[in-house]
Order: structure tokens, then sequence, then C-alpha cells
């Protein structure tokens, strides 16, 4: 562990250094927190030199941007911009100051491209204008909310209900001979969450898409602001309905990191067998869907039939299909492998032969292959500029997984393969969510064999105010970042969610391109991004 | 093509026959429940309550829980010291007054209806969707800004072990051919217009039954600047289906209790 840590500290002192000698007159100060978190408060004028120098010369991609009202501790606004090194491990963060009478920082937009909409978000929901940003479009709120509110600023009441402002929205309009547009949504066709997609079309293959999101935006990150951190675990539960464990696990793990609290080694084996659980039913949940649209009705009852057997799984170990109320802060809520581990491997190891036997089936069908192979694909370059994560990326060749570059829990004992695939189409996508599919029954079926016996659950009461923390994990959906600064008396200060979806939107988008449009929802489902999990 | 068969042999048939036999529910977690005799009346569960949905009468000294706002999160169950809060397994929730979910009962302005027929008609109207829809029924889902949790265990009624075909019932893709809307979330500001246009696409007579607790109440989401306390604020709700999420077979209770399909 020491060792760890001292490594870490050897690699951040030599970045540290690098950037001071390059930038010597623009980085004010440095401060390493959390072992692997480096943070530097950088001079405005030259964020985007030093942004675009972290991001091409030194090869990190921005996983996370985003604005704190800090006026009640230094009377100015701070943007973060977050870089990662996922080879080391390690996080890099450039702190920036806004005067509040300017309210206006440089955009790296057109450098980074993956701060797009993170620049957008944050003129949304702070007024901090990105001056140069080459599409300053609203990205958060609709016509209906007014020009001059935003409500992350800490003189906004939460509860404060606006009047509906009366705009129209504009897209971006594709003009020629015979392009014509279709408006879907937000309540579209099936069981599935709002949200607005405006395709322009010439014949059958799509032009372009414009997704018009945040139907259900419900400020949650405000929400928590000012309130217990207890009771944030539980509206962290609730930010996506089908990674309820990963979202409460990201949470949980800023906060111990705060309160500087090791968690026991059982509570540890007990989160991965949940969070692989929780992987296993939504790739299974996945595959079904994709079959589904391909009107592949065998496989779709296959795959929900063993979606089904996931979920009496999760009934039988805590009771919840959702695996809510299981993570509490410092362990987890009792012990629910105990005696019950003989009946779980045996039911793994069914849904494994079960899966083994339908894979070979659909692998078989060639029309079912005929549809998926070339389809939506997502090119590696795109992928990498917009730090598409999770199978998505992984289908287009960006092998990383947050289990490996920054190992939690019992993950650093455990072992398991990282699905790499290059074309980025469905087929890609399938394949990389049916292998991790068999990576999580080999995962849980490891930590229920060596779980140590012990307690579960570190207590921990009390947090020092302005502390703060990132939270990492691999949710289903791919790359999973929390980032949390506590309050005075126990509660939340500032609450920033960037869940795996918000990355990986914009890169559907690319990927629809050139494709007909009957074959969209196809596409949209082989990547299967949460609309909760974006909009907040 | 041979292996296919072979699956579907093996598989005849692993639809439950909910609700015409009853679930096994020992391992699920229900509602909570307070037992008065044990509780000391400490208010430790109202002040840690994630949704505040337990409640306490200073004057008569009664404790009791909303289950409309109700997330089922079991901390209640956890913080108590005198052991009085207990997580039952009864999931079957579903009520059409909203007040029999409540301790403390919602007081309603009364306002002056100037056509007194209007109640007539309505009550009569209601009385006379059920003969009309038979026992049959067309069901459009409306997502007025869930967190995906309750759209799920929608999607899974259509899943081999529910498969509400069989009761007569399926999901369609447009309001204008549906009978009943299925709304879930909290109508959330940006959802509202769409959740109105939605409602009035629905031909008349048309039923609306609120799936969780955000849509009965906010649940855990409420007063927030984007979010409403539960739909009924925006349209009006037949059932109410309280649970974050409530499971499958709680929503098929919901829905056949607002055919009168179970008593």
């Amino acid at each position: 562990m020491d060792n760890i840590i001292e490594s870490k500290n050897m690699i951040l002192t030599k970045l540290n250094s690098k950037l001071s000698e390059t930038f010597s007159e623009d980085i004010y100060r440095s401060v390493v927190d959390n072992t692997n978190e480096l943070y530097l408060e950088a001079n405005p004028e030259h964020i985007l030199e030093i942004c675009t120098y972290i991001n091409t010369t030194l090869g990190y991609p921005l996983i996370s941007m985003f604005a704190n009202d800090e006026q009640s501790l230094c009377d100015k606004y701070a943007v973060y911009y977050v870089f990662a090194d996922r080879e080391q491990g390690i996080l890099l963060i450039i702190k920036t100051l806004v005067d509040p009478n300017k309210m206006e920082i440089r955009s790296i937009t057109k450098k980074v491209h993956a701060a797009a909409l993170y620049e957008r978000e944050i003129n949304d929901l702070f007024g901090i204008v990105p001056v140069g940003h080459p599409n300053p479009k609203r990205l958060v709120f609709h016509s209906n909310w007014p020009q001059a509110e935003h409500p992350l600023r800490k003189d906004f009441d939460v509860k404060h209900k606006l009047d509906f402002a009366k705009e129209e929205t504009d897209f971006q309009k594709v003009t020629g001979e015979g392009v014509y547009e279709i408006p879907v949504g937000p309540i579209h066709a099936g069981i599935i969450e709002p949200g607005h997609f405006r395709f322009s079309v010439v014949g059958e293959p799509i032009i372009n898409l414009e997704a018009q999101l945040y139907y259900t935006h419900k400020g949650i990150e405000k929400m928590c602001e000012g309130q217990s951190i207890e009771r944030c675990l539980y509206v962290a539960e609730r930010i996506s309905g089908d990674e309820t464990f990963a979202n409460s696990l990201t949470y949980c793990q800023a906060i111990e990191k705060i309160a500087k609290v090791k968690i026991p080694t059982r509570a540890e084996y007990t989160r991965v067998v949940f969070a692989e659980l929780e992987r296993l039913t939504n790739h299974l949940g996945d595959l079904g869907g994709l079959c589904l649209d391909a009107a592949y009705g065998f496989a779709t009852f296959q795959f929900r039939m063993m979606k089904g057997w996931a979920y009496w799984i999760a009934d039988e170990l805590c009771g919840m299909r959702f695996l809510r109320s299981v993570n509490k802060l410092g362990g987890v809520r009792q012990d629910f492998i105990l005696g019950k581990e003989l009946k779980t491997i045996e039911e793994l190891k069914k849904i494994k032969s079960e899966l083994e036997d339908t894979v070979k089936i659909i692998k078989s069908n060639s029309m079912f292959i005929d549809r998926v192979e070339n389809t939506g694909i997502l090119q590696t370059k795109i992928a990498t500029d917009l730090n598409a994560v999770g199978p998505s990326g992984r289908a287009s060749g960006l092998c990383f997984d947050v289990r490996k570059s920054f190992p939690y829990e019992a993950y650093k004992q455990l072992e398991f393969n990282i699905p790499k695939h290059n074309n980025g189409d469905i087929n890609c996508r399938m394949n990389t969510k049916i292998k991790e599919c068999f990576e999580s029954i080999y995962l849980m079926i490891q930590a229920i064999e060596t779980m140590p016996s012990g307690k579960l659950l570190e207590p921990v009461k009390t947090f020092e105010p302005y502390q703060c923390a990132f939270g990492l994990t691999e949710a289903p959906r791919g790359e999973n970042i929390h980032w949390i600064m506590t309050g005075e008396n126990n509660t939340i200060f500032r609450y920033k969610i960037r869940t795996p979806s918000f990355c990986n939107w914009p890169a559907l988008c690319h990927a629809v391109k050139g494709n007909i449009v009957p074959d969209f929802p196809i596409i949209n489902k082989s990547f299967n991004l949460s609309y909760a999990g974006n909009d907040l | 093509m041979f292996n296919t068969v072979k699956k579907i042999i093996k598989y005849p048939r692993v639809t439950g026959d909910y609700p015409n036999k009853p679930l096994d529910s020992s391992l699920f977690i229900g509602k909570p429940e307070i037992d008065l005799s044990k509780c000391n009346r400490c208010g430790e569960c109202l002040s840690r309550c994630p949704s505040n949905a337990i409640v306490m009468d200073k004057t008569s000294n009664n404790i009791g829980i909303n289950y409309d706002e109700c997330i089922f999160c079991a901390l209640c169950e956890d913080v108590c010291q005198s052991e009085a809060v207990k997580m039952t397994n009864s999931f079957e929730l579903a009520e059409k007054d909203k007040n029999k979910l409540r301790m403390n009962t919602l007081v309603i302005e009364e306002k002056n209806i100037s056509d007194p027929d209007y109640e007539i008609i309505c009550s009569d109207l209601k009385a006379n969707i059920k003969k009309i829809f038979g026992r049959s029924l067309q069901i459009r889902e409306v997502d007025s800004g869930s967190c995906n949790g309750c759209d799920t265990e929608i999607n899974a009624l259509n899943n081999p072990f529910n498969d509400i075909e069989r009761l007569g019932i399926s999901f369609v893709p447009s309001p204008r051919h549906a009978d009943m809307l299925l709304v879930t979330g909290t109508a959330v500001r940006n959802m509202q217009n769409a959740l109105i246009k939605a409602y009035n696409a629905t031909p008349d007579p048309k039923i609306v039954v609120a799936v969780g607790a955000c849509a009965c109440s906010g649940g855990i989401f409420k007063d927030a600047y984007a979010t409403s306390n539960g739909i009924d604020s925006i349209v009006p709700v037949d059932v109410y289906v309280p649970g974050c999420p409530p499971r499958p077979q709680a929503i098929i209770y919901g829905i056949l209790k607002a055919l009168d399909r179970v008593r």
C-alpha cells in the first residue's frame, strides 16, 4: 500500500515539475490530494495553451470539466478541468478562477474537442460564457427557461420555480435539394426515456443527427447542495435507474476518500459482486434489446429470460431488484452473501451455460449478423476526440477500463480481461458486451469464493468541511465520475456528476451518420445510453 | 435452427401466474411498518428519512409513513433504536385514493363547482369505462422525468416471466391508440408540455396511472426548481402505484386495480 502511494507521489512530482517548467509564470499553486489527484491553479489568460499542451503533447484526455461557485471561500467562481493519465492511474486537475464581475472563460473546445458540451453546460448552469466556442448553443435548458437565470449559483433558491419563457428552439439546418427533416420525440414509440432527435435526411441515409436531450433534467446537482451527506447517497442511487449500484458506489468512494476511511475487505468483495451483477443484468438487457430491434424474437426472449434469472439472484441476495440500499457510507448495509454462496454460484453457472448456447445460435444466424455488421461505425479517431467510454469505446479500439487503470475495491486481487475490438460497429459493441458478461460471471464467482470473513461496515460520521475528492468507477456503460466538495455540518457543498452517457451521446450522433433511418433504433440500442444519467 | 427448436422445447413456459396465484414474496423488501407499541417517538427516523415520508402528529403523538413519498430504502429500519420499524414483504400497494396511502391526509382546497352535474357525469363515465374496455386494454407509457427504474420495470412486464399480454393488456406506440396512460417520473419542467399533449391526445374515456414514488408525490426529487410534486399537479390521476421502483407485479396489480379487476 505504501509502495503505491510512494510511486504515485513520484509520478505526480515529476509531472508537476514538468508543467511548472513549461508554464512557470502561469501555474500559481499545486496540491496533491487523495494520493493520485494533482490540483494545479492556473492563470485563466493562458488556460487554452495549458490545456492544449496537456491534451496533445502529454496525451491526457479531458474526462470532466465543471464550475463551482466559491464566492463564500475566495470571492470568485472556479472552473476545474480534469485530465486523466489512464496508464499510470493519476488525475490532473487544472483549476482556474473566474471574476464574478466578468463571468467569462476562454473556450478550449477548438483544441480539446471533448470540452464542447462541458462548456455549454457551464454556460447554462453558471452563466460563465466560453469565449470563442464554435457552437455556444444552450444545452441543459430548453426554450422555456428564462435567459438570465443560472441555478447552480449559490444565490439561486432551489425551490424557486420560474415562469415559462416562450422562445423557439433552433436546430442545425442542412439545406440542399431533397434534404428533409424528421423530428422524433420527446415521447418515443417504445417504453424508453424522453429525448428529441432531429434527423436531416436525403432519401434514406442520415446526413446529420442533432439530439436535444435534458428533457428529464431534475436539477440533481443543485438539489444535493446543502443536504446531509447521508441523504445524498439515496439521491445518487436514483441518478440512473439501471446504474443504481455503480452510482452509489462512486458516491461512497468519493466520500470515503474525504473521510479517509478504509472499508473492511469483506465489504470490498461484496461490492465487487454487486457491481458485476449489475453489469451482467444490464448487458443481458442490452443484448435482448438489440435482438428485439433486429426483429429476432427468439433471441430477445432468451436474453430476457436470462436477465430475469439475474434479477432473481439480486432478489435472493438483497431483496431489491435494482440493488438499492445495498451500499452504505463505509461499507455495505448487511452481510448479503453469507449462506447464499453455493446457490448464487449455481445460478450464475446456469446463466453462463445458457448464454453460451444462445450466443452460438445468434452468431450462426447470418441474417442477424448481416444486420449488425458494419452498421453504425464509430471511428477510433472520433471516439478518441470525444472521449467515448465503456463498451462503446472499447468496441472502437479505446481499450481502457477504470477497474484496471484506477483499481478500486477488490479488483486488484481478482483476475479478469478487458475485451477489445477495433471495427466500432454494432457487432463489435455486441461482442464486447457478450465478452463482458462472461468476465462478470467469472469475477463474481471468484469474488464469492475468495471472500474473507469479517465485518462489513466501518462507520463514518463526521467530515471535514471544504474537502474534495473524486469517485471513479466502471459503470455498466463506462467510466463514471463524481466529484464532491463537502460543506459545513456534514453537508454537500458541490456535487458534480458525470455519467458515461454524457460522453457517449455525441459519439452516437456521429455513429449514425451515413446509415439509413431504419437502422437508427438498433444503433441507439447498441450504445444503450441513459437519458436520466445524462440530463441529471 | 435445430438449436433454436431445442431451446423452445427446453423452456416451454416460464411465465408466472400472477395475479391468479399469489406470488411468493418472502424475499422481497416491501413497505416499512411502524409498530406503535414499540416506538418511543424519538424522531430519529423522521429526521433522517431521505424523502421526508415519515410524519409525526405532535398533538395526538401518532407517527406514520406516507407511502406515496416513501422510497423503500430501509434506512428507517436501520436507524430505529427500539426496533419498531420493520420492512415487510407486502408489495401490492396501489390505491385509487392518494389519502389511503398517507398518514397525514392531504387537505385539498374546496372549490365551488359551478355545474353540479359535472361530478355525476364523471362518476357515470368512470363506471362505463370498465364496461367499454371489457377485459382488454391498450397502454401508452409516458416517462415524465423518471430515473429509468420504473420504465425498466414496465419493460419487464413484457418479459417471458410476466408476459402482460396474457391478461389482454398490451403497450401501444401512440397515445391516440391508448386507453390508459402509465406515467412515471415527477413531471419535470421540460416534460410538462409533452405530458399534457399526450393526455389530450388520448381519446376519452381514459385512465391515468401514476407509477413510482416520483409520479405519486415527487419522491426524493420533490421541491426542486425543475420538478413537481407528483403528476397529479399536471393531469388527473386514477390510481397511484407507490414503490421506488414498484415491482412488475405491483404495476400489474395497479393496472388491474384501475380496471376494478382486483379488489
